[in-house]
């Protein structure tokens, strides 16, 4: 009756990977945020009556694919009333004077004033990514405060391009230095 | 009169002389049932035998039950995790352990607890996924009120607490990973087991990583879940909290580093939770350690 078997303990990892944790995409998170400021841009700024038709060109200058990968998966599932989305890669401030929205990010920011002068005349709204654009011609600028992404904006900048702009924005907005 | 005394005495030593040699005869009986292998039998007869006033004490009765009911476990139990004998087995055992202290009866008791414990502990492991976690709560919960009976080195309980619990805490993230709108308590329970780990070992670079990640993807996952109309006044609230989560993160993730600098996967993470910080240059710094590392190799 004294007959013991012998057992050992089996290690737990034998039966279950003490998996790590794979983390998600931090830089699709800061461009999703982008798009949907992005988007509500459409719907606190109006465009006058003849950019009311065809597509809704939002140009990007500078290299971002994860905001590029955002702005077209928003493309896809949003439209300005009854506009589609186009978003459109440009190379350079040319390629910036059909477009509804021209977003001039922080690699290609030196080129803030060619686009300025090639949409004078034009209804578009520059927005820019980089400290103290907004004072430079962009009508929005995206700053960061406190670890948070928030929004400059420059009303005459807006209205500059015969947009107009509701006071529920430039309330949202902070102040630009 | 004396003499009807004297009558009624004998009459009562003879039915406690009775009862005793009939359950001393049961539990001889069991054993015999037992030698044949007739386990049945020889539980019908132990059981009678320890509920009995006159032999519930008795160490070997008990110590003749748990080995019957182990028997048991091992012919037809075996792959039954939930096995109830094994239990009916142990505290059999843990009875007749706390009622003959002879060092023989001891070490045999030792030996069989130790023996069935170690089954708790692997049946613990082997249920480790998520259908049958619950199953392994229970055993791990019974292991460790068993193994302390034999055991009382808190280092051996401690190093299988944190072998569990980092087990149970990938099972409760696969689960929550799985559907992360309708499962997120799996979450909250993933973390809860981490904690545990880190109360007993604040040192642990896998659970203090996968805490960090955790809260990381928290974060990440409330933007990315975000429609694109959501309005700007509810999106500062989604950021505010966001931010609130990649801060909570950080602590882990600068632990995790600080035990291992080179380790890749942190040196990732912490350019991820300080990008997500818009905090770039620090980013930026982690990345080019990463990338400093993996041109090294």
């Amino acid at each position: 009756m004294k007959k013991i078997l012998l057992i050992l303990f089996l290690p737990i990892t034998l039966f279950v990977m003490r998996a790590m944790v794979a983390p998600d995409q931090g830089e699709e998170a800061n461009a999703k945020i982008k798009a949907i400021y992005i988007y509500n841009f459409t719907k606190y700024i109006e465009w006058p009556q003849d950019y009311k038709t065809g597509n809704f060109i939002v140009g990007v200058l500078g290299s971002n694919s994860s905001l590029l990968g955002e702005l077209n998966k928003m493309a896809s599932a949003k439209t300005v009333g009854t506009q589609k989305f186009e978003i459109k890669n440009i190379a350079s401030a040319a390629e910036a004077t059909n477009c509804h929205i021209v977003y001039i990010l922080n690699d290609k920011s030196t080129q803030l004033a060619d686009v300025v002068g090639k949409v004078k005349g034009k209804s578009a709204l520059i927005v820019t990514d980089k400290e103290g654009l907004a004072s430079k011609g962009a009508a929005i600028n995206f700053v960061i405060v406190e670890n948070k992404q928030k929004i400059e904006l420059n009303k005459s900048n807006i209205e500059r391009y015969k947009l107009k702009v509701a006071e529920q924005l430039v309330s949202m907005a902070v102040p630009v230095k | 009169m004396l003499q009807l005394k004297r009558i009624v005495l004998w009459m009562f030593l003879l039915v406690i002389v009775t009862t005793s040699y009939a359950q001393q005869s049961k539990v001889n009986a069991a054993y015999t049932f037992l030698q044949n292998s007739q386990l049945d039998s020889a539980k019908v007869y132990i059981d009678a035998a320890v509920f009995h006033p006159e032999t519930s004490n008795d160490g070997q009765a008990w110590y003749l039950r748990g080995f019957v009911y182990k028997s048991i476990y091992n012919q037809k139990e075996k792959s039954d995790r939930q096995s109830i004998s094994r239990i009916e087995a142990l505290n059999s055992f843990k009875k007749s352990l706390s009622v003959d202290t002879s060092s023989e009866n001891v070490q045999e008791n030792i030996k069989n607890i130790k023996y069935l414990a170690t089954t708790l502990y692997n049946d613990a492991g082997a249920s480790l996924d998520a259908v049958d976690y619950k199953i392994a709560i229970d055993n791990f919960s019974k292991f460790l009120q068993y193994y302390a009976l034999i055991d009382n080195s808190p280092d051996n309980i401690k190093q299988k607490n944190i072998d569990f619990n980092l087990a149970i805490a990938s099972v409760y993230t696969k689960i929550f990973e799985g559907d992360r709108k309708g499962k997120l308590e799996y979450l909250n329970l993933a973390k809860s087991s981490y904690n545990k780990v880190l109360e007993l070992d604040p040192n642990n670079i896998g659970a203090n990583y996968n805490m960090g990640i955790l809260y990381y993807n928290q974060a990440v996952n409330l933007i990315n879940q975000s429609d694109y109309d959501l309005d700007i006044v509810a999106l500062s609230d989604i950021q505010d909290n966001s931010i609130k989560l990649f801060k909570e993160s950080l602590p882990f993730m600068e632990k995790a580093y600080s035990l291992d600098p080179r380790r890749k996967e942190t040196l990732l993470g912490l350019s991820g939770i300080y990008f997500s910080l818009n905090e770039f240059d620090k980013s930026n710094m982690f990345k080019l350690k990463l990338e400093e590392i993996e041109k090294q190799k």
